[in-house]
């Protein structure tokens, strides 16, 4: 019992952040019919622009970052994720859609992607970094946990499950109750009815990449100090958020959440919970629901996956 | 004796005909690329210092995973994201099995083997999927496997990566020289092998589903099959690609076959060009050279080099795309316009059909709420033309989708020659000699009208499979030219024969039609289902299709056209089908169903038949 709760808040902050990735994927893929493959790295770029503002590129402890600084950093790298967000769109993605052509986005979103990795890379050269954290989560508890109903619980790991959720349900609300989401549904469904009843596609779906861009990159940010961070970090929160977008067939964002956020609990189980007496271990956490969600692919593809041959 | 005398007379005469087929192709640039490779093959040689000979060979590698790749790109339009991960596949496996003693080259046979495998299993999942989708998984699988090397240190050797002990391959001592002229013939013959496949039926069946996969199922395309196909073979040539390396590197290195690799050989694809044979060799040659160029400015900068490379490959293929360009080789083609090779004899009376029964009874179709079809009834003779009218929503096109069999019905039977084929695929139905055309949007707009019309006429074929014509087998030959002659045969019978060298999409839209009704007509239907010929035809190609069906009819062909023009109609239909909101209103000839006061009511009231 112990385990498991400490297993499901792990596994949530980790899902939550996967799930507002799997948002972001959700939506670009809606309203354009792509993969934003530069989504992970991009959001990479908004926590090492953090790192880089609050501490500069050196070794830094937990503690020795004044919060005004932290605040400056993480909101610049959220503008410079929701900036480069909406501008990978309009440089790599729009060019190709009129031309119906497939590998042109593809290869454009990963050379962007690529490129962004290169140059965190050569700025950050260091296997992981320590990122500096705000909030003295350490002196809350018994350095940082508290024990509730006997199971040790880390009270980082709610907050930052608590803000992702946030954000998951704040992004829901733009898209379903707000004009600018109303018109995004409506590009979604038609985007050539959308743009004759006047709803300005030029700019709204390019406004939707950067806050789907900002929005990630925020619970990124929130999520960072929980471990050591390095340039792939980003890279693989796309992969795991593409997983969980497909999984739930580029669903609503509240679904997407939902997907991401089973992702990391499943993982946070396959890495700490005994199956039949053995433990898995870590090294089966990210491998196992890759390959299911592959499974699941290509054994029950969704009908809308299949190619139309009439 | 005799028999061998005469195997071997045959041999000869193929040999014979191979080296004529040969000097009619040989165009400059086949000189060209000879003497490309004697030039490449000497430069070891000719430069005295063996420095960066490895770094050649690799090259050469590399080059060899990217002309795979760029088969199931640019011939089979499968987007892979994967190609890197075959590599992978291919190294492991040589590194473990050389360590286990297997010899040099079938440690490297093997990797391709298994890298095959696996292509065989991603592709099985992805050949159906719309290309958004391909996108997605190959780029997850990429993933997928370069995690669970790092997960696995046992499979991968960990950080230090797995030692391969260098073995001698073919008896010679694996010098980065030898490695170098090994991965030059390896590539030639994958250029080669690209060149054969992508002109034969094969080939173009590949290209016309990439293009327009509604128009190649409807020619019995088995477009699953043959991408499948064209996957695995590009893994299985990336995998041995990758069990030669590895064993050049003396190491396996896990970190080697991320996505990186995988992103480096689609851009050596894109930039290269991917529709083209030789696109992928000129995009690895150009990273080469850019990797040069990174170089240089890691020694001026004091920088990484890795990371300079990284970002002008990046920077690169975005210039490229952003540009608009389809790569380096077709740029330069378009330098030295070729023509292209025609003088294809169209085989008389090849084109010959027995007429079918085709019955359907009580067909049914709901969409939802909405009933499209409530009942329907139809009869097909051979030598007799049938029109289906009916205004629009009628349920025309249906019950046409329901007779080819691209929609299941929720009730009734379809039977062709009294076999019932209600359960049949469109493919099947295709093969049994019932085919249709599609309202519009169908011919392969980047293929000529003769290579459409081949797409068509692959659907008889027998030994013209993808091995076959990769080692182009006498009777593969044969039977491409027989298919070519047939093709040329169906232009010549809706009277095309003039465009067959002119690609179908720079095609007036009437002539597109009637490409469509000959790609059809190559399959060597008994009965054809023709949607909306008249489409946007003039007064003059209105009675060249007139004259057309007329000729099908003759020739004995069950036709069913479904039909908005009524002068048309009435100038070729034996017998009229007259749909109203789901129902057969009437059947007849044009005179009775003209008559008919209930058609007159519904649907004819407003206009003169």
């Amino acid at each position: 019992m112990q385990v498991t709760l400490q297993v499901v808040v792990t596994g949530l902050a980790a899902g939550g952040v996967y799930g507002l990735v799997a948002i972001g994927f959700s939506l670009a893929f809606r309203l354009t019919g792509t993969i934003y493959l530069a989504f992970g790295d991009l959001i990479g770029l908004g926590v090492f622009t953090t790192l880089l503002v609050a501490a500069g590129t050196g070794p830094v402890t937990q503690t020795n970052v004044p919060v005004g600084r932290f605040v400056l950093g993480a909101v610049l790298g959220v503008l410079v994720c929701v900036v480069v967000a909406a501008g990978g769109y309009l440089l790599v993605v729009e060019p190709f859609l009129a031309r119906g052509s497939t590998l042109g986005w593809a290869g454009g979103t990963l050379a962007l992607a690529f490129g962004i990795h290169a140059l965190l890379d050569s700025v950050f050269p260091r296997p992981a970094y320590v990122f500096p954290d705000p909030i003295p989560f350490r002196r809350v508890g018994e350095s940082g946990f508290v024990t509730v109903a006997g199971a040790t619980v880390q009270v980082r790991a709610l907050y930052v499950a608590a803000v992702a959720l946030f954000l998951a349900l704040v992004v829901a609300w733009i898209v379903d109750r707000t004009r600018v989401g109303r018109g995004l549904q409506a590009i979604a469904a038609d985007p050539e009815g959308a743009r004759v009843v006047g709803v300005p596609a030029t700019w709204l779906v390019p406004l939707a990449f950067g806050l789907a861009g900002g929005v990630a990159a925020l619970a990124a940010i929130t999520a960072a100090p929980s471990a050591p961070v390095s340039v792939e970090t980003g890279t693989l929160l796309g992969v795991k958020g593409l997983a969980a977008a497909l999984v739930v067939r580029f669903g609503s964002p509240l679904l997407a959440f939902a997907a991401g956020a089973a992702l990391g609990l499943v993982e946070a189980a396959i890495a700490n919970v005994h199956v039949a007496g053995a433990q898995l271990g870590p090294a089966y956490s990210t491998v196992i629901p890759l390959a299911l969600v592959l499974l699941v692919l290509a054994l029950w593809p969704p009908r809308e996956a299949l190619e139309a041959i009439e | 004796m005799s028999a061998v005398g005469g195997a071997l007379g045959r041999t000869a005469r193929a040999f014979r005909d191979v080296g004529r087929e040969v000097r009619i192709d040989w165009s400059p640039l086949a000189w060209l690329v000879v003497a490309a490779l004697v030039v490449a093959a000497l430069v070891p040689i000719v430069l005295p210092s063996s420095v960066g000979t490895d770094g050649l060979a690799d090259t050469g590698y590399l080059a060899l995973a990217a002309v795979g790749l760029g088969f199931a790109v640019g011939i089979g339009g499968i987007p892979s994201l994967a190609q890197g991960a075959f590599v992978g596949v291919g190294a492991i496996t040589a590194a473990h099995a050389v360590d286990a003693g297997t010899p040099a080259l079938a440690a490297a046979l093997l990797g391709a083997a298994l890298a095959a495998v696996g292509g065989l299993v991603v592709g099985l999942g992805l050949a159906r999927l719309r290309p958004v989708y391909v996108v997605a998984a190959t780029w997850l699988a990429t993933w997928l496997f370069s995690v669970a090397l790092g997960a696995f240190p046992s499979l991968s050797g960990g950080a230090r990566g797995l030692v391969v002990a260098p073995e001698s391959i073919l008896g010679l001592t694996p010098t980065p020289t030898m490695h170098y002229e090994l991965a030059l013939a390896l590539v030639a013959l994958a250029v080669l092998g690209h060149h054969m496949l992508a002109r034969s039926s094969f080939g173009l069946s590949l290209r016309a589903a990439a293009q327009r996969p509604a128009g190649a199922a409807a020619l019995g395309v088995p477009i699953a099959r043959v991408r499948l196909i064209a996957f695995a073979g590009a893994a299985a040539v990336g995998g041995l690609a990758g069990g030669l390396s590895v064993q050049l590197a003396a190491v396996a290195d896990p970190q080697a076959y991320d996505s990186w690799l995988s992103f480096k050989l689609l851009v050596a694809v894109l930039v290269g060009g991917a529709a083209t044979t030789l696109g992928p060799v000129a995009g690895v040659l150009a990273l080469g050279g850019l990797s040069l160029a990174a170089d240089l400015l890691a020694n001026l900068t004091g920088a990484d080099q890795a990371r300079f490379g990284t970002l002008l490959s990046a920077l690169l293929l975005l210039v490229v795309l952003t540009i608009g360009s389809d790569g380096i080789v077709p740029a330069l083609d378009r330098l030295y316009p070729r023509s292209r090779a025609g003088g294809v004899q169209p085989l008389p009376g090849v084109v010959s059909q027995d007429g079918a029964e085709v019955d359907a009874s009580g067909l049914a179709k709901r969409f939802g709420g909405v009933v499209a079809l409530r009942s329907f009834d139809l009869t097909l003779r051979g030598g007799r033309v049938a029109a289906l009218i009916g205004p629009n929503g009628s349920g025309k096109t249906t019950a046409l989708r329901l007779v080819a069999g691209t929609l299941g019905p929720d009730a009734g039977r379809v039977s062709l020659n009294g076999d019932d084929v209600t359960e049949a695929s469109t493919a099947d139905r295709a093969r049994r000699g019932l085919v249709r055309t599609l309202q519009n949007d169908a011919v392969f707009p980047e293929l000529t009208a003769l290579e459409n019309a081949v797409v068509g006429a692959s659907l008889r074929r027998r030994h013209g499979g993808a091995f076959r014509a990769l080692i182009a087998s006498p009777k593969a030959r044969d039977e491409a030219r027989l298919t070519r002659a047939r093709a040329m045969a169906a232009l010549e019978t809706v009277g095309l024969e003039a465009q067959a060298d002119r690609l179908a999409g720079t095609l007036s839209g009437a002539e597109q039609r009637l490409l469509m009704i000959a790609s059809a007509l190559a399959t060597e239907p008994s009965a054809l289902l023709v949607d909306e010929p008249s489409a946007g035809a003039g007064p003059i190609e209105l009675e060249r299709l007139a004259a057309l069906l007329g000729r099908l009819r003759e020739r004995g062909l069950a036709v069913l056209v479904v039909e908005h023009n009524l002068r048309l109609v009435r100038a070729i239909a034996d017998e009229v089908v007259v749909l109203d909101a789901g129902l057969v209103l009437a059947t007849g000839t044009p005179d009775d169903v003209a008559r008919n006061e209930g058609v007159r009511a519904a649907y004819l009231g407003r206009r003169q038949l």
